[in-house]
C-alpha cells in the first residue's frame, strides 16, 4: 500500500509547531520546564533576598508574604535559594549534556560509518562505561578529585557520552543503507561529509529527545551529589544540599524540605514529559499509532 | 445472491472524496480485479470491503457481505468476520508478517482465535495449509521465522494465513507487486488454484492490467475514486470503450520512439568480476564460508548504448551495479570506464570516473534526503567537479537539468515530499544528469511508478539517449521495460551472465533456462487478450 509508505517518510521541521499544541504531554512538560528555566534566569539579576544573608531572628519562618517559601535554619530565604539553585542545576546539566553530545555523537557516528572491528571496539568500550552505575562512579570521581561543581559536571558528563554515542550510532545505522546515501557516495562525498550533511539532520530528532531526558537525569544526579555534599559547595545554594540540611529540620520546619523537593520533582517531571512529548511530536509515526 | 456487494460506496476524508459512488459485486468462486493508478481508491476499496477504514474516513452507501452491511457493524462483529470469513493478502510480505513469531504460530494464531481449538490442533492445521501453499513442513519447519524465508516464500505464508480458515472472500491488495516476475507467476497460480479449489471469491487489487487480465473474470477500472468502466474482464479490455481504459492499456505496453544510433566506442568494460560475501563464522577457528553474489561477470557497454540487465531478484544485479559505480569493491576482476580502472584509480581519477557515471534508484521516496531542498539535492553531484561552480552558476545548472527532464524552474526551494512519485523520479534523473555523465545506471527506475508516469519517464530516457548520446544500463526484472527502451539484453542468473544478445532476439527467442523462465512468466496483455 503506497499510502502507508508515503506517510512514514519525511518529517518536516514545521511538524513540531503543527503538532505541539495538540500534545498534552509536550505542553505540560514545556510549561514546567519553562517555569524552572525562567526562575533560574531571573536569579541572575534579582532574587527576593540575598542568598547568603543570614537573619537569625527570622529562622525557620513558615511561608508568609515576606518569605513566600519560608526561611531555613539560618533565616535565609528559601525562594531565593531555590531560584539560584535552579540556575546552578541547569548550568551543571547543560554542560554535562553538552559534554555527552560533543564527544558521544561524533563517536557514535564514527562507529556507524566505519563499522567492523572499529565499531565493535568502540561500542564494547561504551558498554564498559555503561556497566558502572553513573551516580556511584560520580561519587568515586568526586571522591578522588575533590568535591565541587566542576568535578560534578565532569563526572555526570562522562556518563552521558556512551548514551549519546549509542543513540547516534543506532540512528546512523538506520540511515546508512538508504538510497540517498548511495547517491551521495556516487557523488564522491566522503564519510565525514555524508555524516554532516545527511546523517546528522536525520538523527537530530533522536538526539534532541535524548538530550532532554539526559538533562533531567543530569539535574537529578547533581541534586544527588550535592545531597551527599559532593556537588556545589557552600555558600552556593543547591537543591540537593538544601534537602540534606532540611533533613534534621523535618519536624520543626517541614517547608524547608518541601520546596527544594518540589523543585526537583517539577524539573525532572517537566523535562521527562517534554522529552516524551517531543518524541511524539517529532515522529508522526508514533502519533498516528495512538 | 453475490458474496460481496458494494453499493454506492462513498468515502470522504474531510473535504477530500476518496471514493465516489463505487458499486460492484463479487460472487462466490469469482475473481474480480480492481485496476487503477495510485490515488484512484483501489486500496480504500479493499479496506472498505474488510471494514478496516482508516480513522477520519466517513463512509456512506453499503458494503454488503453475505447480505449484512459491514459499514454498520461494530468492531467486534467485524473482528469475527476478518480472517474467518474474509481473508486479506497484503502487498509487502516483509511487513505483513510479525518478525518475532514463527511462521507456524502466525498461521495458527487466527485458527486459535476464531475456532478456540487447542494449539496443537491449530499447528496441525497450519502445517497442512503451509504444505498446500508450497511450503512443506519437511523443508520449511513451522518454527522458521519470516527473515529465514525469501520474499516469495513469505508471500506464501501470508496467503496461508489468509486462507487457512477457508474464508469465503479473499482480498489481495497488490499481492505480487513486491515480487519478481517469476515469483509473481507462481503466486498468481497459487491464488488461482486456491480460488478454484475452495470456491472463494477473490477481490484482486492491482495497478497491472496484464496481471488482472490473466486472473480476473470481471474487471473494475477506477480513476480518482470513480468507476470508469466495469464488466467481464476480457470484453472490457478488448473493446476498450472508455478512453481511460485505452489510455491505461497503451501506457502499460508503451514503447518510446527511438532513433537507432551508430555503434559507439566501448565505454565500460568489466572483466571476470566476482564478489563474495563472507558468512559469519560458525566458530572461532572454522573457516568463514562465503556466498558468491556475482560470479565472473564480463560485460561491456558502448557509448550511447541502451543495455538491459534482467534477472530475478537476488541474482546479483544490484551488487554488480554497485561495483560498476565503485560503491563496492569486487573480490576479483577489473572494471574500466574509458581508460580508468576504477578500483586502482587515484582520488582525482575516481572523481573523473564518477562524473561520467551516475545512478537512478528504484524507490523515488528513499532516494532523497527528506530534509534537503531540491536545489541542494540535485546539485549534490557537482561536488565531483574539479572546479566547483558558484551558487548562482550551480543554480543555473540545476534549472537546466530540471528543464531537461520536463520539470519547471519554480520548484527549487521545495522539499522532496512535496513532489509526486513520478516527479521525484525525474528529479532523480536530473541529479544523475547534472555532471553530464556518459553512463547512467538505472536500478528498476520505473517499477515503482504508475503506468502512465512510467511511459513519461521512459520517454525521458529515450530522449536523453537520442539527444545527449547517453548510455544506460537498465537493471530490471520487467521485460516490458527492457523491450521498450534497450538495444541489448544481458540475462543474469545466480551471479552469472547466462545469455546476451539484441533485445528482440533474447526476448522473442530465449535460449538459456533463466531467460526462458523470465519470458514465460512475464504477463503479456496482448497475448492474454488473443487467447
Amino acid at each position: 500500500m503506497a499510502l502507508a509508505n508515503l506517510k512514514t517518510l519525511s518529517v518536516p521541521t514545521n511538524v513540531l509547531w503543527a503538532n505541539a499544541p495538540r500534545n498534552p504531554a509536550f505542553l505540560t512538560g514545556f510549561i514546567l520546564t519553562a517555569l524552572v528555566f525562567v526562575a533560574g534566569f531571573i536569579s541572575i539579576f534579582w532574587t527576593p533576598y540575598d542568598v547568603s544573608l543570614v537573619t537569625i531572628s527570622a529562622r525557620l519562618k513558615p511561608p508568609s508574604l515576606a518569605y513566600v517559601f519560608g526561611t531555613d535554619h539560618f533565616g535565609r530565604d528559601i525562594l531565593s535559594m531555590i531560584m539560584v539553585g535552579a540556575r546552578n542545576s541547569i548550568t551543571v546539566a547543560i554542560v554535562a549534556v553538552g559534554i555527552g553530545l560533543i564527544i558521544g555523537v561524533p563517536l557514535g557516528c564514527w562507529a556507524a560509518a566505519r563499522g567492523g572491528w572499529k565499531d565493535a571496539v568502540l561500542m564494547r568500550g561504551n558498554d564498559v562505561v555503561f556497566a558502572f552505575p553513573a551516580l556511584l562512579s560520580a561519587v568515586m570521581i568526586t571522591a578522588i578529585f575533590g568535591p565541587g561543581a566542576v568535578n560534578a559536571i565532569i563526572a555526570i558528563g562522562i556518563f552521558n557520552i556512551p548514551v549519546f554515542a549509542r543513540v547516534a550510532r543506532a540512528g546512523a545505522l538506520a540511515i546508512w543503507p538508504r538510497d540517498f546515501i548511495l547517491a551521495a557516495r556516487a557523488a564522491g562525498k566522503t564519510q565525514l561529509q555524508i555524516t554532516v550533511e545527511h546523517i546528522l539532520p536525520n538523527i537530530m530528532h533522536l538526539l534532541i529527545v535524548q538530550a532532554t531526558i539526559q538533562f533531567s537525569l543530569g539535574i537529578l544526579a547533581e541534586a544527588g551529589l550535592s545531597y551527599l555534599g559532593l556537588g556545589a559547595q557552600p555558600p552556593s545554594p543547591s537543591w540537593g544540599r538544601m534537602l540534606a540540611e532540611a533533613q534534621t529540620m523535618m519536624t520543626i520546619g517541614p517547608h524547608t524540605a518541601l520546596f527544594p523537593g518540589l523543585a526537583i520533582v517539577i524539573s525532572v517531571l517537566g523535562l521527562n514529559l517534554l522529552g516524551d512529548g517531543l518524541r511524539d511530536v517529532l515522529d508522526p509515526r508514533l502519533n498516528r499509532a495512538k | 445472491m453475490s458474496l460481496l456487494s458494494i453499493r454506492n460506496l462513498r468515502l470522504k476524508f474531510g473535504e477530500f472524496t476518496a471514493l465516489d459512488d463505487v458499486s460492484f459485486d463479487v460472487a462466490a468462486g469469482e475473481v474480480v480485479g480492481v485496476v487503477g493508478e495510485s490515488g484512484s481508491g483501489k486500496t480504500m476499496t479493499a479496506l472498505a470491503a474488510i471494514g478496516l477504514l482508516p480513522e477520519g474516513a466517513t463512509a456512506s452507501g453499503e458494503v454488503n457481505f453475505e447480505g449484512a452491511n459491514l459499514l454498520t457493524k461494530d468492531e467486534d462483529a467485524l473482528g469475527a468476520l476478518r480472517g474467518d470469513d474474509i481473508g486479506m493478502v497484503f502487498q509487502e510480505p516483509m511487513t505483513a508478517l510479525n518478525p518475532v513469531k514463527t511462521i507456524g504460530d502466525q498461521v495458527a494464531e487466527g485458527i486459535i482465535w476464531h475456532t478456540k481449538i487447542s494449539k496443537a490442533e491449530a499447528l496441525d492445521k497450519a502445517a497442512q495449509m503451509l504444505e498446500r501453499v508450497g511450503l512443506s513442513p519437511a523443508q520449511f519447519p513451522l518454527d522458521r521465522y519470516p527473515h529465514e524465508l525469501s520474499g516469495g516464500q513469505r508471500q506464501r505464508v501470508v496467503i496461508a494465513i489468509a486462507c487457512v480458515l477457508s474464508p469465503r472472500l479473499l482480498i489481495a491488495d497488490e499481492p505480487t507487486t513486491a515480487l519478481d516476475v517469476v515469483l509473481q507467476a507462481q503466486i498468481l497460480d497459487l491464488l488461482r488454484s486456491l480460488v478454484k479449489e475452495r470456491g472463494m471469491g477473490l477481490l484482486l487489487i492491482s495497478h497491472d492490467l496484464a496481471v488482472v487480465a490473466s486472473m480476473a473474470d470481471k474487471i473494475v477500472i477506477l480513476q480518482n475514486g470513480k468507476v470508469v468502466e466495469a464488466g467481464p474482464a476480457k470484453q472490457v479490455l478488448r473493446n476498450m470503450r472508455e478512453p481511460y481504459t485505452r489510455q491505461l492499456a497503451t501506457a502499460s505496453t508503451y514503447m518510446p520512439k527511438r532513433t537507432p544510433r551508430a555503434e559507439g566506442i566501448p565505454l565500460l568494460r568489466a572483466s571476470s568480476v566476482t564478489r563474495d560475501y563472507a558468512f559469519p563464522r560458525k566458530s572461532l577457528f572454522a573457516k568463514a564460508g562465503h556466498f558468491r553474489a556475482v560470479d565472473a561477470v564480463t560485460l561491456s557497454i558502448n557509448e550511447g548504448e541502451m543495455v538491459a540487465l534482467v534477472g530475478r531478484s537476488g541474482c546479483g544485479k544490484s551488487t554488480l551495479a554497485r561495483m560498476i559505480l565503485a560503491l563496492d569493491k569486487p573480490t576479483s576482476g577489473t572494471i574500466e570506464l574509458g581508460d580508468i580502472d576504477i578500483n586502482k584509480a587515484s582520488g582525482a581519477e575516481l572523481r573523473a570516473a564518477r562524473r561520467n557515471m551516475q545512478i537512478v534508484f528504484q524507490d523515488p521516496y528513499g532516494s532523497f534526503n527528506p530534509r534537503k531542498t531540491i536545489e541542494w539535492l540535485v546539485s549534490e553531484p557537482l561536488h565531483l567537479l574539479d572546479l566547483k561552480p558558484g551558487r548562482e552558476e550551480a543554480r543555473t545548472l540545476v534549472q537546466d537539468v530540471l528543464q531537461r527532464v520536463g520539470l519547471n524552474e519554480t520548484s527549487l526551494e521545495r522539499y522532496p515530499h512535496q513532489f509526486s512519485g513520478g516527479q521525484r523520479q525525474r528529479i532523480a534523473i536530473a541529479r544523475a544528469l547534472i555532471t553530464k555523465p556518459k553512463l547512467i545506471i538505472a536500478d528498476e527506475p520505473v517499477s515503482a511508478l504508475d503506468v502512465s508516469i512510467r511511459a513519461q519517464v521512459l520517454d525521458v530516457f529515450a530522449e536523453l539517449n537520442a539527444n545527449l548520446g547517453l548510455a544506460c544500463l537498465f537493471i530490471t526484472h520487467d521485460l516490458h521495460v527492457a523491450r521498450a527502451i534497450t538495444d541489448r539484453v544481458l540475462v543474469m542468473s545466480h551471479g552469472r551472465i547466462v545469455e546476451e544478445g539484441s533485445t528482440s532476439q533474447v526476448l522473442d527467442n530465449p535460449q538459456s533456462d533463466a531467460a526462458k523462465e523470465l519470458v514465460r512468466a512475464a504477463p503479456n496483455l496482448a497475448k492474454i487478450l488473443i487467447s
